[in-house]
C-alpha cells in the first residue's frame, strides 16, 4: 500500500535528520576540547554526509546516512602559555569548529525533521480518511 | 457487476489511486531534501477519459471460462511522471522546495479529503436507491 510505503520514507528521513543532530550536537558539545599533552590534535570537526538509496521493499529512493567525515580545516589557534597542551610558543591548538555554522546546521536539520514528521501526519489523516469510507 | 464499472465511482477510485501514488513521491522529496543532485518528482494529473477508464492493472487473473470473475483492479496502477525543472537549484545539486512540498502535501491531503467524501456520498446514493430507510 502506498500510503505505508510514505511512511517508511518519511521514517528514513526522520532517522537520517536525527543522526545528523548527533553528530551536530558532538561538534557543538566538543567546541572546546583540546588535547592534554603538548603537540597533540584536539578535536576534529565531523561532517555528516547524505546520500539517496533505493530500498526494494519500498519501492523508493530513501534517505541514508553515509559515512561521517572529517573537516580537514585548519585548527584554530590562542595564545594561552598556561594551558598544558600549550606549544613552546605559548599557543594552544583549539577544535576548527564554528559554532555559528553548527547552529544554523542545527536549525536546518530540525526543519527538515519538521517537514517529515508533517508527512507522517498529512498520511495518517489521508488513512484515517479511507477509513471512513467503511464506516459511512 | 463490480461497483467500480460505476463511471463515477471508478473516477474517485482512480483519483485516489493517484493521490496515494503522490503522497509517496512528495515523501520521497521531503525526505531527500537535503541529498546532493536530487530532483523533485511529481506526477501528472489524469484527466477526462482516462479518469474513467483508470490505468491497466499490473497483473491480470488468468481467464480460461466465460463464467471466472475478473479482477476489479490489480493495486500496482503507474500514473506518467512529470518531471520538471524546479524553479531553484542549490550549489550541492539539489533542487527541492520544501515550502513547494508542503504545500503541495497540503493540496494532495485535501484533494483525497475530497475524493473520499464524494466516495461515501455515492455509496449513500447507492444505498438509498437500494431502498435504505
Amino acid at each position: 500500500m502506498d500510503f505505508l510505503k510514505s511512511m517508511g520514507i518519511a521514517a528514513s528521513g526522520l532517522r537520517a535528520q536525527a543522526g545528523r543532530m548527533r553528530v551536530i550536537s558532538e561538534n557543538i558539545a566538543n567546541a572546546d576540547s583540546t588535547a592534554s599533552a603538548v603537540g597533540g590534535d584536539p578535536y576534529r570537526r565531523k561532517i555528516p554526509t547524505f546520500t539517496s538509496e533505493v530500498d526494494r521493499a519500498l519501492d523508493a529512493r530513501v534517505l541514508k546516512m553515509g559515512r561521517v567525515s572529517q573537516d580537514q580545516s585548519n585548527f584554530k589557534s590562542k595564545y594561552d602559555p598556561s594551558h598544558p597542551a600549550a606549544d613552546a610558543n605559548g599557543n594552544v591548538k583549539f577544535p576548527n569548529v564554528n559554532s555559528l555554522v553548527e547552529m544554523t546546521d542545527l536549525k536546518e536539520a530540525q526543519r527538515s525533521y519538521e517537514a517529515n514528521l508533517n508527512i507522517v501526519t498529512a498520511t495518517r489523516r489521508m488513512i484515517q480518511r479511507t477509513l471512513d469510507i467503511l464506516r459511512a | 457487476m463490480a461497483i467500480s464499472d460505476i463511471p463515477g465511482l471508478s473516477a474517485l477510485r482512480t483519483s485516489m489511486q493517484w493521490h496515494q501514488q503522490r503522497q509517496r513521491l512528495l515523501a520521497e522529496n521531503v525526505s531527500n531534501a537535503d541529498t546532493p543532485n536530487y530532483q523533485a518528482r511529481d506526477l501528472v494529473r489524469p484527466t477526462g477519459a482516462a479518469l474513467v477508464a483508470g490505468t491497466k492493472p499490473g497483473l491480470t487473473l488468468a481467464r480460461t471460462n466465460a463464467g471466472h470473475i475478473t479482477l476489479a483492479g490489480g493495486d500496482n496502477t503507474n500514473f506518467a511522471l512529470e518531471r520538471k525543472s524546479s524553479s531553484e537549484t542549490r550549489p550541492t545539486g539539489n533542487a527541492v522546495s520544501l515550502d513547494d512540498e508542503m504545500l503541495k502535501v497540503a493540496q494532495n491531503q485535501m484533494d483525497y479529503q475530497a475524493a473520499t467524501s464524494l466516495y461515501t456520498r455515492s455509496l449513500g446514493l447507492l444505498k438509498t436507491a437500494m431502498g435504505k430507510r
